[in-house]
């Protein structure tokens, strides 16, 4: 991306400090306000017997007018001499977090904004959080309302030095912080006299020492199969490139299924024979070799591939009505991959707005918290760490029809499967035949891996146990894992015939029963 | 990649997201700017196929011009195109001298929701832009309609990272937006780069131009010289103007706009 192209920025905040009346400040500053708007606006505000309010550009649903809060994710534009704007105005109240998330994740960078005589609030930090989850490093602190205080410098160091201590405890390091007033318009667009004493630049210099941050150069290649498209006798791969550069005629390796491949072609409409694609293109590609991918696969470049996780521990932000349960089912989605996966521990809960830990190996989590956790996928995705590639490392999860948080994945478990593993699955149908739910790994010395079906779990849950004789510890230990994902109880008994493990699902009181009647392995 | 690249990419991601969950698709075709390029931009995704068909909702009180493009631009492309009208509505006498809220929501929302119910469509997809209006700077790309049409704005599931919500009741359709990121100045760049046939009637003819269109008794022209793109690109440029000045349903009351859509208008 040019330094001249459009930068998404997302203003946030607690609620109250200011953020409609700063972007209308910031259209009106810089010569974007429509003539027509200004007089809606100033309409609007003698219809309703109030003094002129800039904020009334951004509500522009009814209801918020009434509220006078700012509901959900709006989008406008303005522009500086250097490029273009696209404004992301978040919504400071707590309820509405799934809108500033969702807004915040579209940015390039944020305004957070801080009334200088309230000072930090509950709100300016959840959000400085969530910025800090979501990857967003180019983030200005405005610290607004110094009309209210008489311009002190002493009440805006106090504020500076309060938020500056608080983002550097969740990894943000902001770019400047501005004293500023929306309301009258000082170090938004000019330096102002009120603030000698401040040597920083005016807010809009701060935005436009920002860069348009979507590219991911640098990075190993990441292609995740998208769709698959078939006619005139071939297989078209459609997806985009998340990072790196995919070049025809390349070898190259599917993860997670570790099939190789020869790159033929990368297309695009009308363009039949592209020599490469880069982060960010949609192409279509074709392979020398025909073969089965799905979609979810990851095209790497031979040795560097993403690890196909079985097992991902993450820092999860939880937006949903429900708390989110230990042992629950949920949707994975990552990149294209969808995957079930079982939220098999919670090591810690976080308060989003405090940072403080209130419980450790928890049994749920709650909206709006944060909470480092592991789920266990029910077959193997490709993913990285945020660290190593933020694009393969988030990811967003479901529960019945509607996305409900996000996370960021700090490690991936890959349990690779290496020679001479048995792979042992779990089915239904397993369950009925005539020797009973029986499995004899007794003669199994050597590593042994589980798959279960859904439908394993289902029988389970009506009532049904199942029963494996060991030959190993290690057999018992991946035997307790998988009880733990799946939420079942297990006995495990030494006998005259051997080692027996007993795999049930307890009754609807699972949850209360819980403490004392998990069997003890 | 330069930023027209990146709405380009970002469109067709959604493009093919949405034609990979969804199996009964459609996507409008007003026959304006936005809808062509989005027309084009589907061209794009999938390799010069569409494999959806395209709607237009026709009131009857069209330019005529528009119809002639469309007829053309259809028959080059070689499009499946369904035209619809809301032949009960007509036939009861239904024009803007009913009111233009009451016409709007009868030969439009109406006539779309006949379609849709008629060939069962589950997804459609939508050229509006976040900058257009302000109720439309509120939508997901991805954005559910209730049976009743509704669009429930105050309570929307959250979207990131281009994980779009796909799973919906059955009794839900979705609207889907491929063009929401994009500004009116972009599509005329686009417009542009690609060299994309648009109806004549935004070219300046006599000082007058269209600047977005609609039906005759309820649009009008703007002042402008602008006869090609080129100076479209320029005008729009230093235009203190709202695109939508020209449509008289956003003005004839408070929130007219925004009660529309709630109703299931586009």
């Amino acid at each position: 991306m040019n330094i001249n192209d459009t930068l998404r920025i997302v203003i946030v905040g607690h609620v109250d400090h200011g953020k409609s009346t700063l972007i209308g400040r910031l259209f009106y500053d810089t010569g974007s306000l429509p003539e027509e708007r200004y007089r809606e606006i100033e309409e609007t505000c003698r219809e309703q017997g109030r003094a002129f309010e800039f904020a009334y550009l951004m509500d522009a649903l009814e209801e918020e007018r009434e509220h006078n809060i700012t509901i959900d994710t709006a989008q406008t534009f303005f522009k500086t001499s250097l490029r273009p704007y696209i404004i992301i105005d978040a919504p400071g109240h707590k309820e509405f977090l799934k809108n500033m998330i969702t807004g915040a994740a579209a940015a390039d960078a944020a305004i957070l904004l801080v009334d200088g005589a309230e000072g930090v609030r509950e709100q300016t930090r959840r959000h400085a959080y969530m910025l800090s989850l979501l990857g967003l490093r180019q983030v200005v602190v405005a610290v607004n309302k110094l009309d209210l205080v008489g311009f002190r410098r002493d009440r805006f160091e106090e504020v500076e030095e309060e938020i500056r201590g608080f983002l550097l405890s969740v990894g943000l390091v902001p770019a400047h912080v501005v004293p500023i007033s929306a309301r009258e318009g000082d170090n938004i667009a000019t330096p102002s006299e009120r603030t000698a004493w401040y040597s920083g630049p005016t807010l809009l210099g701060a935005l436009d020492s920002f860069f348009p941050a979507r590219d991911i150069s640098g990075l190993p290649l990441r292609f995740p199969v998208q769709d698959i498209y078939v006619g005139d006798g071939k297989r078209v791969y459609a997806g985009r490139v998340e990072s790196g550069c995919l070049r025809a005629g390349s070898r190259a390796v599917f993860s997670p299924s570790g099939k190789k491949v020869v790159v033929r072609s990368v297309e695009k409409w009308k363009q039949p024979a592209l020599p490469e694609a880069h982060a960010g293109e949609c192409v279509g590609v074709t392979f020398t070799e025909e073969l089965f991918v799905e979609r979810g696969e990851v095209l790497s470049e031979e040795g560097e591939a993403s690890p196909a996780a079985r097992e991902i521990s993450a820092s999860l932000f939880w937006l949903g009505n429900d708390p989110l349960r230990l042992s629950s089912r949920c949707v994975l989605k990552l990149a294209t991959a969808e995957v079930e996966a079982v939220l098999s521990a919670i090591t810690e809960r976080i308060d989003s707005s405090t940072l403080e830990v209130t419980e450790r190996h928890a049994n749920r989590v709650e909206n709006l918290e944060v909470a480092n956790v592991t789920f266990t996928l029910q077959h193997p995705i490709a993913a990285d760490t945020f660290k190593e590639n933020p694009r393969l490392g988030r990811f967003v999860v479901a529960v019945g029809e509607f996305v409900a948080g996000g996370g960021i994945v700090r490690e991936v478990r890959s349990d690779r499967l290496g020679g001479g593993t048995r792979v042992v699955r779990l089915h239904a149908r397993m369950m009925t035949e005539p020797d009973g739910n029986f499995i004899d790994l007794s003669r199994e010395a050597g590593p042994v891996e589980f798959e279960v079906s859904p439908g394993f779990v289902a029988r389970l849950g009506e009532g049904e146990k199942v029963a494996i004789r060991l030959c190993t510890a290690d057999q018992l230990e991946k035997i307790a894992r998988l009880a733990f994902g799946y939420g079942l109880g297990m006995t495990f008994r030494r006998g005259p015939d051997g080692n027996r493990v007993v795999l049930f699902r307890e009754g609807p009181v699972v949850q209360a029963t819980t403490e004392e009647g998990f069997p003890v392995i | 990649m330069d930023h027209l690249d990146a709405l380009e990419n970002e469109s067709i991601y959604i493009f093919r997201e949405a034609h990979r969950k969804f199996k009964d698709l459609a996507m409008l075709w007003s026959i304006g700017k936005d809808s062509t390029t989005l027309l084009w931009l589907a061209r794009k995704a999938f390799f010069g196929k569409v494999p959806f068909p395209l709607v237009h909702i026709d009131t009857s009180f069209k330019h005529p011009t528009m119809i002639e493009y469309r007829d053309r631009v259809a028959k080059e492309w070689a499009v499946d195109l369904i035209v619809s009208r809301n032949e009960e509505a007509l036939c009861a006498g239904m024009e803007p001298g009913k009111g233009r809220f009451v016409c709007c929501n009868a030969l439009k929302t109406q006539g779309l929701q006949q379609v849709l119910d008629r060939h069962g469509f589950k997804g459609v997809f939508l050229g509006i832009r976040r900058d257009e209006e302000g109720s439309r700077a509120k939508e997901r790309i991805f954005s559910p309609r209730d049976k009743n049409f509704e669009w429930n704005y105050k309570d929307q599931p959250p979207e990131l990272w281009d994980q779009f919500n796909t799973s919906f009741g059955p009794d839900t359709h979705v609207r889907i937006h491929p063009l929401l990121s994009w500004t009116e100045l972009d599509i005329w760049e686009y417009i542009r780069r690609e060299d994309i046939p648009v109806c004549p009637l935004y070219l300046s003819r006599d000082g007058k131009r269209f600047r977005s269109l609609g039906c005759v008794p309820c649009n009008f022209p703007i002042a402008s010289g602008a006869s090609t793109v080129d100076e479209i690109i320029e005008e729009l440029k230093v235009t203190k103007t709202p695109e939508r000045a020209g449509r008289a349903q956003d003005h004839e009351a408070a929130y007219m706009m925004q009660k529309l859509r709630s109703l299931g208008y586009m």
